[in-house]
């Protein structure tokens, strides 16, 4: 076994991880490795080569990989290491990796450790859809990366169920390479994607969406041949009568994203049942110290920018613990998820200063006030003049050290 | 009558120069047909074995419980009972012999009430007379100490119950077969047999073979078989069981199977919880008479049904721990209005001698099919003499994946072979070297259903979302397919439509 | 010729449908916007409706079988197809650059198609 030391450790080299490193070695970390298991760095970037990544963080509307390929160029110039093909197994209490790669098993003991393994997509069991098992059900994300990065194509007649943005850039791709796309279903009474994509995917070729409907069953003996649709009532459940037959080949699922947290509930690290991430306070530590989450696996993201300037927060907070320098906790305040709030993460705050929390409504809402309290002590308010679950909210306040916190938890809340 | 060293010689020379010639042919690759061929493959005979579907295993044997029963669920003197007592003793030393997975687990069979213990004494009194040892009805008491999150009022308890991967013990016999020089004929389906002077010709998709004897252990397909050259005088009745699979995080919620007591009332199912191997659990089977033997759909309504009895089980079961659904359907010889239950018919044609068939061998099949083996052997040993093999070959199925082994051990297979230190599926740790092994399978199935049955790759939580890519590409270089062909699981299931830029082209640029 | 086309305003997660009245050369903007910035942008997308368009090139003896590309610059959606088809029809040898032009003029339009990926060339067999 091949034993080896490192300040920081980064687990999986997708934007999370790389916006983390380069943070991490940017505070002054002496040795930070990326551990990925890909041959490729960029995680889900490379399959991504549609634009838009980056607006916000560096002006400029980049496809998936040239965004990677900042990180990526930035990264070499700072000497980060990189262990591609590279898979870690486990880590203890004690922050020691086990990985393994062809050139055998590593136990590697880190300074300080960055959870960024990203997450995987939700199956046809999420949905629990009933029907016949053939070929020809594709996660989006899976076939996305048949075709960009394989050359593959997965078929020529394609419903996709879900209207989150894989499933729409997903409709405007395989109508590129000359599927038929027959049409996008949503079960909600909106799409869950962007404005945007709905025009330029589904509008722009005359793709019809469906909302308020459903795959009620799955059908075809061998390789898929049509799906049952139907509408769904303010409940979610199906209305019977209007199912319709779709005839297909190909059904895309773009369900929604589940934080990989495999290696992190292995340790005994707490997750949040809700986020289904890590449990973390405002520099992004869990409640193991020295392990901080960033990226998907925190928590899902909709943009690239918002997770990289996150990821680099746990990056260099990581570096900082790992020379010794971290933060202290002042005290320990749970963040609650209030009134029409879904979630809220950081789910702790153990210090005074800056703090940037992002939220999700629990349904879409206008002129909403956003409350942040504690007890009865409002700690910063404002007003959203739109909300929707899709769109995650952002806020930052400030915290002062002259603050009198109660000892009721802080909770945020939409009204 | 030819003494046995000229009979040796004449099948010699008459055999190994014709590549169509065989003794024995038999038709399915289920569990009950792969057993047999491994029965046969002991001995100085050619056999072959002629599977429609694109590995063997790909139809019932593969969508069942997975149980190894213990036989007090047969009435005594039954062939089901019979052979299902004999094959559970077969597994506990084929287990050790070709390398596959079987754990005692025991089960409880379950009474919810005073009124259904009269059931446990009838079962217990059963299974005493079939000889099942071990029996024993405890108090609710004893069952929570055992299993803490059950909830019921008394429970029968069966110790030699055991688990089994069905898909994996049907995999060892039939690749063994093939070893020992068995022939296995996948995506081959059967389509006539005629008879001849020597025995059968038997026309299949993939050319006309000849053989003395042919064994009909199609289950589902068994009625089509016998009308090739006969009038068949039963029926097969298919019957559907629709099953959920939890989640890995539910698995410490049982230790052995929990069975309720068989139900009376109509619409009830009495679902049946199994831990499997793997670390899941498993709820069904449902129980639905269906007029297509093809129709392994799964319904909405039977999965609530499903979790919903279950949920009365395992009261704390967690609502989230769906992670799949599947059905598998048995071949029963009696219909829904006799009852549904028949005993097997495991007999010789009296009209054509040499056309042996295996019919209506449902639960307790899998864990009869061993012993139906042995007496199948002891058939055709009426018309060829067999003789034990001088060498006789094993490959046994390697017991610990990589996953399940130390880091020390993981090290040096490393170093031995640079592709166990490469990761193909995330979720199960399976290596590539262990997906390179499934591929080069002896059979030459290469859907990517045989490959996640041989090694796992595909099973875990994300359900093949990082995988496939991998399996796809070491399908495309190890077993040169090309992508038009890769199959999910059946002759049919094409994968891909093709590329989306052609391989090879006219223009270019620079 | 005048004719009305309900537009969704992109430039926000509001997403006001915009009615427009155009004759292919001028457009009015009649109603749906909440802000100024929507009159722009439907006043555009009304009269030149443009696209950034990406897709893949198939390369020849790379490290992947395909480079991802894009448009040099927004694409007037009529031309879309005509520039996917040179697409498809071209190939390319690794190695590649990102920002290397692929194709000049694709479609015979005043367009270049760039790489937006590294590929590395591979030994070939």
């Amino acid at each position: 076994m091949i034993h080896q030391q490192a300040d920081v450790i980064v687990i999986g080299g997708g934007p999370a991880g790389l916006a983390a490193a380069v943070s991490a070695k940017e505070t002054g970390a002496k040795r930070v490795v990326i551990i990925e298991r890909n041959t490729w760095l960029g995680g889900i970037l490379p399959q991504c080569i549609h634009d838009g990544f980056g607006v916000e963080e560096l002006g400029e509307s980049l496809t998936g990989p040239e965004y990677a390929e900042r990180y990526i160029s930035r990264a070499t110039q700072l000497n980060i290491e990189t262990m591609t093909e590279t898979m870690v197994l486990e880590f203890t209490k004690d922050l020691e990796i086990i990985a393994v790669n062809k050139k055998g098993i590593y136990l590697i003991q880190a300074g300080a450790i960055v959870l960024a393994m990203g997450c995987r997509e939700k199956t046809r069991w999420h949905a629990l859809i009933p029907g016949t098992r053939p070929s020809g059900i594709y996660t989006a994300g899976v076939a996305q990366g048949l075709i960009n990065l394989y050359n593959i194509m997965p078929g020529n007649n394609v419903v996709i169920l879900g209207s989150g943005d894989v499933g729409l850039i997903m409709a405007r791709r395989l109508t590129f390479e000359g599927a038929k796309v027959q049409g996008v279903i949503e079960i909600l009474p909106y799409a869950s994607g962007l404005p945007r994509n709905v025009v330029q995917c589904l509008d722009d070729y005359g793709i019809p969406l469906f909302l308020n409907h459903t795959v009620v069953e799955i059908g075809g003996h061998e390789r898929l041949s049509h799906v049952l649709v139907a509408q769904v009532d303010e409940h979610r459940n199906m209305i019977p009568g209007t199912e319709k037959k779709i005839p297909c080949d190909t059904l895309l699922l773009s369900l929604g994203l589940i934080p990989e947290n495999e290696l992190t509930a292995a340790v005994g690290i707490a997750l949040d049942p809700t986020t289904q991430g890590p449990v973390v306070n405002q520099d992004y530590e869990t409640s193991l110290r020295g392990v901080y989450s960033c990226g998907n696996s925190l928590q899902v993201y909709d943009t690239v920018d918002v997770l990289a300037s996150h990821a680099q927060k746990a990056g260099h907070c990581a570096a900082a613990f790992s020379q010794g320098r971290s933060n202290t906790f002042k005290f320990e305040k749970n963040v609650c998820a209030g009134k029409g709030v879904t979630y809220v993460v950081p789910q702790k705050i153990t210090t005074y200063g800056s703090i940037k929390l992002t939220l999700r409504a629990k349904k879409p809402g206008k002129k909403q006030q956003l409350h942040v309290k504690n007890g009865e002590t409002l700690l910063f308010t404002k007003k959203l003049p739109y909300v929707n679950p899709a769109n995650m909210i952002q806020v930052t306040f400030s915290l002062a050290n002259t603050m009198h916190l109660s000892k009721k938890d802080i909770e945020v809340s939409l009204q | 009558m030819r003494t046995p060293t000229t009979e040796h010689i004449y099948m010699t020379l008459f055999y190994s120069s014709a590549m169509k010639n065989f003794q024995v042919a038999i038709i399915g690759g289920g569990v009950i047909g792969s057993s047999l061929a491994w029965e046969l493959s002991h001995y100085n005979i050619s056999t072959i074995v002629f599977e429609q579907g694109s590995d063997v295993a790909s139809g019932t044997s593969k969508a069942n419980s997975g149980v190894l029963h213990s036989g007090i669920n047969s009435p005594p003197s039954s062939l089901k009972a019979l052979y299902c007592i004999q094959g559970n003793k077969l597994f506990r030393s084929l287990a050790g012999i070709l390398g596959f997975l079987v754990q005692w687990r025991g089960k409880y069979v379950i009474a919810k009430n005073e009124e259904e213990v009269e059931e446990l004494v009838r079962l217990k009194k059963v299974g005493e007379q079939n000889k099942v040892p071990g029996l024993q009805i405890i108090d609710s008491k004893s069952v929570k100490k055992k299993e803490p999150h059950v909830s019921c009022h008394s429970a029968l308890w069966v110790p030699t119950a055991g688990i089994i991967l069905p898909y994996e013990c049907t995999i060892a016999f039939a690749e063994n077969a093939v070893l020992n020089g068995v022939k296995v004929l996948l995506e081959t389906a059967v389509k006539n047999i005629k008879r001849n002077d020597h025995g059968f010709d038997i026309v299949t998709s993939q050319g006309i073979y000849h053989s003395e004897i042919v064994v009909n252990a199609t289950g589902l397909n068994s009625r089509t078989i016998v009308a090739m050259l006969e009038e068949p005088d039963f029926d097969i009745y298919p019957c559907r069981g629709e099953y959920l699979v939890l989640d890995k995080n539910c698995n410490n919620m049982v230790h052995s199977m929990i069975y309720p007591v068989p139900v009376k009332n109509l619409g009830v199912l009495g679902v049946h919880v199994t831990p499997t191997i793997e670390g899941n659990i498993l709820l069904g089977p449902s129980a639905e008479f269906i007029s297509d033997p093809y129709d392994t759909s799964t319904s909405k309504q039977m999965m609530q049904v499903l979790f919903k009895e279950a949920k009365e089980i395992i009261p704390s079961l967690p609502d989230s721990s769906i992670i799949n659904a599947y059905s598998g359907i048995r071949c029963k010889l009696a219909s829904k209005q006799s009852g549904g239950w028949a005993d097997y018919r495991i007999q010789e044609s009296t009209a054509i001698p040499g056309f042996i068939h295996l019919l209506g061998i449902e639960s307790p099949g899998l864990t009869a099919a061993p012993a139906i083996a042995q007496e199948v052997r002891t058939m055709i040993s009426k018309y060829i003499s067999l003789k034990k093999k001088k060498k006789f070959m094993v490959k046994k199925r390697r017991l610990r994946r990589f996953a399940e082994m130390s880091r020390e051990e993981q090290q040096q297979l490393i170093k031995k072979d640079e592709r166990w230190g490469r990761i193909i599926c995330r979720c199960e740790t399976v290596t590539e070297a262990e997906v390179a092994e499934a591929i080069a399978n002896p059979l030459g199935a290469t859907t990517l259903s045989a490959i996640k049955y041989r090694c796992r790759a595909g099973m875990g939580r994300c359900q093949g979302g990082f995988c496939t890519q991998h399996i796809v590409r070491l399908l495309q270089k190890e077993a040169k397919k090309d992508i038009k062909h890769l199959n999910l699981k059946s002759p049919q299931s094409h994968l891909f439509s093709g590329n989306i830029r052609e391989e090879n082209h006219d223009t270019s640029t620079s | 010729m005048t004719s009305r086309k309900k537009i969704t305003c992109i430039l926000c997660p509001i997403g006001c449908k915009i009615v427009v009245q155009s004759n292919g050369k001028t457009a009015k903007i009649l109603e749906g916007n909440k802000c100024k910035k929507g009159i722009e942008y439907a006043y555009h997308e009304a009269l030149d409706p443009k696209r950034m368009l990406t897709s893949s090139v198939k390369v020849i003896h790379g490290e992947w079988p395909l480079v991802s590309v894009k448009s040099s610059k927004p694409v007037p959606k009529k031309y879309l197809f005509d520039i996917l088809n040179d697409i498809k029809q071209t190939s390319i040898k690794a190695p590649i650059t990102i920002g290397q032009i692929i194709i000049k003029n694709a479609g015979k339009h005043d367009i270049s198609i760039i790489a937006t990926r590294n590929v590395k060339k591979v030994q070939t067999e």
